[in-house]
């Protein structure tokens, strides 16, 4: 982090521990999409919106304790995976993931006996990510994408790709180890590979 | 010999500097000798790229409001204890 980000992130938790309502809205908006896909991880979308609610209400009194040993976003995402595994073993619910294979079987299909491709990639991505991003329906493919996507695979995209937390930190939070968590982020980036492969050459989503 | 079908299983490995030095250098070899494995390489990477310009899991107006409300209501009801007490 920066030191103006960091200094931005400090004046936040005085604001918090001062309980103004002001930093209470501004910290809602910077975390809360991340605390769901951390409790999307775990719990069906109603449930896990339940407990990022929940979570907001608890930091009102956990922030006087909060003591900046690790970062204001690792530490909310922390209360919330707690909360849902309580959640879940009051339930007596596990997480179930597959594991076992490295390649999508679509990827898969694409490689003849011998072990080269088949079916290569079709095109270069040439454009850049914000570039990309600027295609109104290949945004809308990927958000579409991005919903069907395993829980599992997608909380940990999430957290890895676009709230930029470590490897050790995404382990930590969703209590996976670091084998699976390659797992699950390989098979998450094939998909979305898989998609932007299709839309650039057919333009369908 | 690295083939296409063991690059493409450990991609996301060598994307993000995973690979130990041996498999690193293995993957580094069939990547100046296969073009469409580049192509699948440059591609994953932009994939993840991409994923990273867009913010997804983004929450909707609606329950971010709802959240400022109950968060309102217990900060009220923190503020209507601590004048009691006093």
């Amino acid at each position: 982090m920066t030191d103006s980000a960091l200094q931005k992130e400090q004046a936040l938790i005085e604001g918090l521990k001062a309980g103004t309502e002001e930093s209470y809205q501004q910290a809602v908006r910077t975390y809360t999409p991340g605390m769901l896909a951390v409790a999307r991880f775990y719990l069906d979308p109603s449930s896990a919106e339940e407990i990022v609610q929940d979570c907001w209400v608890t930091v009102i009194d956990a922030i006087h304790k909060f003591e900046g040993r690790s970062g204001l976003k690792t530490w909310l995402h922390r209360i919330v995976a707690n909360r849902c595994k309580n959640r879940l073993r009051s339930a007596q619910r596990d997480v179930s993931t597959d594991f076992s294979e490295a390649l999508e079987p679509e990827l898969s299909d694409r490689f003849n006996a011998k072990g080269r491709w088949s079916l290569p990639p079709k095109l270069q991505f040439h454009d850049s990510a914000d570039t990309l991003m600027e295609n109104g329906a290949l945004s809308d493919c990927l958000d579409k994408h991005l919903s069907a996507l395993p829980e599992t695979q997608r909380s940990a995209l999430m957290l890895y790709e676009a709230h930029q937390h470590r490897s050790d930190a995404v382990c930590n939070i969703l209590d996976v180890s670091a084998s699976n968590l390659r797992v699950l982020l390989h098979r998450a980036r094939q998909k979305i590979f898989l998609m932007v492969d299709t839309f650039q050459e057919t333009g369908e989503c | 010999m690295l083939m296409c079908r063991d690059l493409a299983e450990i991609a996301s490995d060598y994307i993000d500097g995973e690979l130990n030095g041996r498999k690193n250098l293995s993957v580094k070899v069939h990547l100046m000798m296969c073009k469409d494995c580049r192509t699948f390489i440059s591609n994953l990477r932009a994939s993840s790229q991409l994923l990273s310009a867009y913010s997804s899991g983004r929450a909707d107006e609606e329950f971010l409001h709802r959240i400022d409300e109950r968060v309102a209501e217990a900060l009220n009801a923190r503020k209507i204890k601590g004048t009691d007490s006093e």
